[in-house]
C-alpha cells in the first residue's frame, strides 16, 4: 500500500504555514494570491480557492488583482517553499522510512509493514492528516495499492480517500482528465483527448489500447494505465536531510523585536516539530538575520547578524530555544531593519537519562540553560581576553600561574578525578588584573611594598621562586620571581604573593593568601 | 479523671492540635571540612543564610574556609559561586579537591555593563535561587569596598533569607563584616594568628573562627576554635 500526501495550492500553504493556527484558519477562508516576478510587474502564480472564486486567475498583474476586491497578496518565497517541502517529507518520515518527494507539495510513502504500528488504512490516513496539521498543512491523503493511483486520487479528491485493491479503475473513474496535467508537456496530449470528447478517467480507461498507442504513442498508453489504476513503479526514496532549516522573508523589513520574535517563535516551533517527527533533538542552534543593507549606519558595515548556540545537551523544546534566542536579541540591537530570518538546528539524538537514587539533585537542564543565558545577559558573555564569564572552571595544563579556562556548565554529573585532601590548604585570592606595585629591596629581599596606595612594611618574605615558560614564543613568553610576603597592615598581618615580571622588569601583586 | 485532664480533653475536642508540640524538621547541613568549626556549628546550615566574614586587607582565612566548603559540598551537590570581583583561584580550589564538574562559576564585573559588580552579583544570586537545583550558593562580596556592601538594605538580606528558607540549599555570603544581622542563620568571623614559617618557607596558617551568631546551636561566648591550615606546597 502507498499513501500520497498532497498539499493543494502548495505555494499558498507554504506562505501561511508560519502563521499562528487561529490566524491561518481565518486566512484560509480569505482570497490569497501569491505574486512572482520583477518588483515592477509581479504576476499571480498561485492562489487559493476563495481567490479563484473571487475571479483571480494566473498571470494577473497586481493592479488587476486589486480590482477583484480585498485580496491578501504575498510574495513568493522559494526558501519558504523548500522549507515547507522538507517539513512535508519530515511529516511523512514519521510514518514510513521509504518516502518519495514526488513534486512540490506532494510526497508518496510506502506503507508496507506499518499496519500493526498505525492500524488500518482509514485510521492511518487520519493520523497522517492530523500530524500534517501540526506541521501547518491542510492535506489531501489518498491510500491505494500503487503510487500513481494514490497520487492522482490525492490530487483529484479532497480529504481522505481510500482506494481498495482491485477497485482502482472504478474509484478513479469520476476524475477529470485535467488531473493528469502535471507538466506543461502534457498539455498537447490533454488537448487531443479533449478534442476526442474524453473528459474523465472512465472514458479514457474504456478506449481500446492499440488505437491509443497508434495515435498518442507510449505516453497515451501510460495515461490510460493510470486511468485504469494498473501502473506499477518503484518509489524513488528521498534522502533524509540532516539540515533543519526554517526561514522567513519579511514583506517589509521589521525594526521592532516584537515583530521579529513572533515569526522567530513560529520558526523554532516548526524546527522542533520536524526534529520530534524524526525522534531527534538539537545541540546547536544557528540564527542568521539578513539586514536591510542600504539603511546601515556608517561605520557598521554589516549586512547580516549571525549567532550560534552550542548547547551542552540536546534540546527539543521550542520554548527553551526561543528564550535563549530572545535573551540574545534583547541584548544586541541590530544596526538596520531585518529583512530575512533563518534558523538552523543541528540534529543529534535526544538525551536519555537513567535516574539514580544516589545521584545528586541537579538543576533542571532546560531551565538551567535559560538561567545561564539570563546570567550572561547580566554579567556578559566573556571578559576582555575572551574567557567566558559563566561556566565551570578548569585549570590548564601549564606552569604559568593563574592559567584557567571556563567550560560550559552542563549540570550533568560527570566522572571526576578530584579527591579531598585530608586537611584544607591555604587558598589564594587572585587580583585580576594584577596591580603594579613598587617594592623596596634590602639586598635581594623585599623590605617594603606599596599596596592600596600605602607603604607597608614586610615582616617576613619567602623567595625568590623563579619560574618561566613559553620561551620559544616571543609574544607569550614569561619569566618571573615570586615572593610570599607577610605585610603589616592596619587590620593585622596580611600574607601576599608578589612577583617581579623579569621581561617588563616590573613588580606586581598576584593576590593575597586568605 | 483529674480536672486538668478533663480540661485538656475538652480543649482537644474543640482544637485537636492545641497541645501538639511542633517539632522543627531536622536541619541538614554541609560540613566545612574543618573539624573545629563543624564540631561547634554542625556545618553550614541548609535552607538558611550564612555569613563568613574576615578582613580583606589582612589575611583572615575566609577564602580557605569557603574553598574547603566548596570541596565538601561538590562531593554531594551542584554548587554555584558568584564571584563579585573575579578573585577565585581555580588552582587553589583544585588543590583543595573541588569537583569542577559540579561547580558553576559566575565572574561578575568583567564587562562594561550598566550594572555594578555588586548589583550583578545580587541579580545573579536571585536567578540561581529561582532556578533551584544547587545545593550550595556562595556569593563572594569580600573584595568589594565595605562601604558599598554596608548600603545593601536589610530587606534584601531578609528576602534572600526567606527565599532560601524554602529550598534545600545553603546560601553563603563572604564579606568583610556581617550585614545580614538576624536574617543570617550562622555568622562566622575569621582571623589569623601568627603563621608558621619553616626557615624561609611559609608552611602553615593559624586561624581562629568566632561564631558570632548561630540559630541552631547557641554559641558559647568563649567559643573561638583555632585550627591550622597547611600551605599547598608543604
Amino acid at each position: 500500500m502507498f499513501a500520497c500526501l498532497f498539499a493543494p495550492d502548495f505555494s499558498v500553504q507554504a506562505a501561511l504555514r508560519l502563521e499562528p493556527e487561529d490566524r491561518r484558519e481565518v486566512l484560509k477562508q480569505s482570497p490569497i494570491a501569491i505574486l512572482e516576478g520583477p518588483a515592477s510587474l509581479p504576476r499571480v502564480m498561485a492562489g487559493n480557492e476563495p481567490a479563484r472564486l473571487a475571479g483571480i486567475e494566473m498571470d494577473m498583474t497586481r493592479l488587476q488583482v486589486e480590482t477583484c476586491g480585498r485580496v491578501w497578496l504575498r510574495k513568493r518565497s522559494q526558501a519558504n517553499e523548500d522549507a515547507a517541502q522538507m517539513a512535508l517529507l519530515d511529516c511523512a518520515t514519521s510514518f514510513s522510512p521509504r518516502v518519495e518527494s514526488t513534486a512540490p507539495g506532494t510526497v508518496i510513502l510506502d506503507l508496507a509493514g506499518t499496519e500493526k504500528l498505525f492500524g488500518r488504512a482509514q485510521a492511518l490516513a487520519q493520523k497522517i492528516a492530523m500530524r500534517a496539521a501540526e506541521f501547518g498543512f491542510d492535506l489531501n491523503v489518498a491510500i491505494a495499492g500503487n503510487p500513481d493511483t494514490a497520487f492522482y486520487a490525492a490530487r483529484g479528491f479532497t480529504g481522505i480517500t481510500i482506494v481498495p485493491a482491485g477497485e482502482e479503475a472504478e474509484r478513479l473513474a469520476s476524475l477529470p482528465v485535467d488531473v493528469l496535467s502535471t507538466s506543461p508537456e502534457m498539455r498537447n496530449t490533454l488537448e487531443i483527448l479533449d478534442s476526442w470528447g474524453i473528459r474523465n478517467f472512465r472514458a479514457l480507461a474504456l478506449l481500446p489500447p492499440v488505437p491509443v498507442v497508434e495515435r498518442l504513442g507510449q505516453e497515451g498508453l501510460r495515461l490510460q494505465k493510470i486511468a485504469r489504476g494498473e501502473t506499477k513503479r518503484p518509489l524513488a526514496p528521498a534522502e533524509a536531510s540532516a539540515d533543519f532549516i526554517e526561514s522567513f522573508e519579511f514583506e517589509e523589513p521589521v525594526e521592532t523585536l516584537e515583530s521579529l520574535t513572533f515569526i522567530l517563535n513560529r520558526l523554532l516551533q516548526q524546527v522542533c516539530v520536524r526534529l520530534a517527527s524524526r525522534s531527534l533533538a538539537t545541540n546547536e542552534l544557528r540564527l542568521k538575520l539578513e539586514l536591510e543593507a542600504r539603511q546601515l549606519h556608517s561605520g557598521e558595515n554589516k549586512e547580516s547578524y549571525q549567532r550560534a548556540w552550542k548547547l551542552p545537551l540536546p534540546i527539543q523544546d521550542p520554548k527553551v530555544l526561543f528564550r535563549l534566542v530572545y535573551l540574545d536579541l534583547e541584548g544586541n540591537t541590530q544596526p538596520a531593519p531585518i529583512r530575512k530570518i533563518l534558523v538552523q538546528a543541528m540534529a543529534v539524538k535526544p538525551r536519555y537519562v537513567q535516574s539514580g537514587l544516589f545521584n545528586p539533585a541537579s538543576p533542571e537542564a532546560e531551565q538551567l540553560e535559560i538561567t545561564l543565558a539570563r546570567i550572561r545577559g547580566v554579567v556578559g558573555n566573556a571578559d576582555a581576553y575572551g574567557t567566558p564569564c559563566v561556566g565551570s572552571p578548569r585549570v590548564l595544563d601549564t606552569h604559568k600561574p593563574d592559567s584557567f579556562a571556563v567550560q560550559p556548565f552542563s549540570g550533568l554529573d560527570e566522572e571526576s578525578d578530584s579527591s579531598l585532601p585530608p586537611t584544607p590548604v591555604i587558598s589564594l585570592r587572585i587580583f585580576r588584573p594584577a596591580p603594579e606595585t613598587n617594592v623596596e629591596l634590602a639586598g635581594e629581599k623585599p623590605c617594603s611594598i606599596t599596596l592600596h596606595k600605602k607603604l607597608l612594611r614586610v615582616l617576613a618574605a619567602s623567595g625568590p621562586w623563579r619560574s618561566s615558560g613559553n620561551w620559544w614564543d616571543a609574544t607569550a613568553s614569561w619569566t618571573r620571581d615570586e615572593w610570599d610576603v607577610a605585610l603589616k597592615t592596619t587590620e593585622g598581618v596580611g600574607f601576599y604573593r608578589i612577583y617581579l615580571d623579569r621581561i617588563k622588569n616590573q613588580w606586581f601583586v598576584e593576590g593575597g593568601f586568605d | 479523671m483529674s480536672s486538668a485532664a478533663i480540661l485538656r480533653a475538652s480543649i482537644e475536642a474543640k482544637i485537636p492540635s492545641a497541645f501538639t508540640v511542633y517539632r522543627r524538621p531536622e536541619q541538614k547541613s554541609i560540613p566545612t571540612g574543618i573539624f573545629q568549626i563543624d564540631s561547634l556549628t554542625a556545618g553550614i546550615p541548609m535552607s538558611a543564610l550564612t555569613e563568613i566574614c574576615g578582613s580583606e586587607l589582612a589575611s583572615s582565612g575566609k577564602t580557605t574556609v569557603m574553598i574547603s566548603l566548596l570541596a565538601q559540598a561538590t562531593q554531594k551537590h551542584f554548587c554555584a559561586l558568584v564571584d563579585a570581583n573575579d578573585s577565585f583561584d581555580p588552582s587553589s580550589a583544585l588543590a583543595a579537591g573541588v569537583n569542577f564538574c559540579r561547580l558553576l562559576w559566575v565572574r561578575c564585573g568583567k564587562n562594561q555593563s550598566k550594572l555594578k559588580p555588586m548589583e550583578q552579583a545580587f541579580k545573579t544570586t536571585d536567578m540561581l535561587l529561582q532556578s533551584g537545583g544547587f545545593g550550595l550558593l556562595v556569593v563572594d562580596l569580600s573584595s568589594l569596598p565595605e562601604r558599598l556592601v554596608r548600603k545593601v538594605p536589610l530587606t534584601t538580606w531578609f528576602r534572600f533569607s526567606r527565599v532560601v528558607e524554602k529550598q534545600r540549599a545553603a546560601l553563603v555570603f563572604l564579606s568583610q563584616k556581617p550585614h545580614a544581622t538576624s536574617c543570617a542563620g550562622l555568622v562566622l568571623h575569621l582571623k589569623t594568628n601568627p603563621a608558621v614559617w619553616s626557615g624561609n618557607l611559609l608552611t602553615q596558617f593559624r586561624l581562629e573562627a568566632e561564631i558570632v551568631r548561630s540559630r541552631e546551636k547557641k554559641p558559647t561566648q568563649s567559643a573561638k576554635p583555632g585550627f591550622s591550615v597547611p600551605s599547598q606546597w608543604v
